[in-house]
């Protein structure tokens, strides 16, 4: 399955949906101040992608092209929905936690962006792994982000406390404004790696 | 059959909608009664907690639960918990915070002298920030604190204020308004207990 691999490395590196195609920016900002957040949601992102593009995969040969997009999301919506209740029904603790940002998952455009692109015209299987790992993708950023900002922000990862009392946690990290910062440095770090792999090939 | 044609659209529309939300009604369903359970069991866990009930696993707080005496007060439920020297009372209290409703419950000495602790079963403030109103250094600051003149006062930001006879705590650095929010909801509920209570503060 050469196929698969090359999904692989184009959907974790060379188009990785954060820091190639710069979607779903909003969530990348919003839940990355705490790692155990971050990893739940970008679980519940992979299963919803995962998922999505199957089902637009498998019923993409009964859809009429108008109400193609409307579908999609309807689709998306369902999904969501069930992440949510199994949250609350089994992991009540996690779904208060992260409240209103489960039901935002519906707006990840990434989600949208990988049915319209890649589910539209592909396989179910192949379609389906398409949106996993460009979840993985997402998942990689995010919790790339949210370490460093857990870490200066609380001197705590998942939780535990890493950085000595001395430490002075930066307020900034914890707020919104410090992802912008780091998802900046983030995109300029790859994109520095993916031109010098292009000026050497 | 013509797939662009309007009525297959509207069939094919119209059945795709009902699959999917028949499916949703029936995860719905089969989860609603965990769902409540888990409900319950967080309410009476914020009752025992905030009345300083120690207790183990599920079925200890059902247990723990049932020593508590529910007493109806002019249409207010007020949950009542002897302890060795007085008479602990815990409502259920909500006001608004800065982004939703933050729902809770206050305990005090029946005499007004002092709160007994209290526990946030909801809200919807910023995680990481306003959000901290749910961990223990927090909650922990309000175990036996002094009213003083009738009031709570939240001044300034901390990691938490150890003078348990000041009638003051610490607000969370960076959230100044839920900060603020929390000082208004201890106002009112301490006069609501002093008007239930006739409380002599």
């Amino acid at each position: 399955m050469s196929d698969a691999k090359a999904i692989l490395k184009e959907n974790l590196w060379s188009n990785n949906p954060i820091f190639m195609q710069v979607l779903g920016i909003c969530s990348a900002l919003a839940v990355t101040n705490l790692l155990v957040n971050t990893m739940i949601m970008t679980i519940g992102v992979v299963f919803v992608m995962a998922m999505t593009n199957l089902t637009v995969a498998l019923i993409k040969g009964f859809m009429p092209r108008k109400v193609r997009m409307m579908v999609q999301t309807l689709i998306i919506a369902f999904y969501v929905i069930i992440v949510d209740l199994l949250l609350r029904a089994y992991l009540p603790d996690i779904s208060r936690a992260l409240g209103p940002y489960v039901g935002l998952i519906i707006t990840n455009c990434i989600i949208m962006g990988r049915a319209e692109a890649f589910a539209q015209s592909n396989p179910p299987l192949i379609s389906m792994w398409d949106g996993a790992t460009s979840g993985f993708g997402y998942m990689a950023v995010l919790l790339t982000i949210a370490f460093f900002r857990e870490l200066l922000g609380f001197g705590t990862l998942f939780g535990i406390q890493v950085l000595p009392d001395a430490f002075v946690p930066w307020t900034i990290m914890v707020t919104a404004p410090s992802a912008f910062f780091f998802l900046g440095i983030i995109i300029w770090i790859g994109k520095t790696i993916m031109n010098r792999e292009g000026a050497a090939a | 059959m013509n797939k662009q044609s309007l009525i297959y659209t509207v069939i094919f529309t119209f059945l795709v909608s009902f699959v999917f939300v028949t499916v949703l009604a029936f995860a719905n369903d089969s989860t609603r009664e965990q769902v409540q359970l888990n409900q319950e069991l967080a309410r009476q866990r914020a009752i025992l907690n905030a009345l300083n009930i120690e207790y183990s696993g599920p079925d200890d707080v059902q247990a723990k639960f049932n020593d508590i005496t529910v007493v109806n007060e002019n249409g207010t439920e007020l949950y009542q918990a002897q302890k060795d020297t007085y008479t602990a009372v815990a409502k259920e209290f909500s006001g608004s915070g800065l982004w939703g409703t933050i729902r809770g419950i206050l305990a005090v000495h029946e005499n007004m002298d002092r709160t007994v602790g209290i526990e946030i079963i909801e809200h919807n403030e910023t995680p990481g920030l306003g959000g901290r109103i749910d961990e223990p250094w927090f909650k922990e600051q309000l175990r036996d604190l002094r009213i003083v003149d009738g009031a709570i006062q939240v001044s300034g930001a901390g990691d938490g204020d150890e003078d348990k006879d000041n009638g003051e705590i610490d607000g969370i650095t960076g959230a100044t308004r839920t900060s603020d929010a929390m000082d208004v909801i201890l106002s009112n509920e301490i006069s609501t207990f002093q008007s239930i209570l006739g409380g002599n503060s």
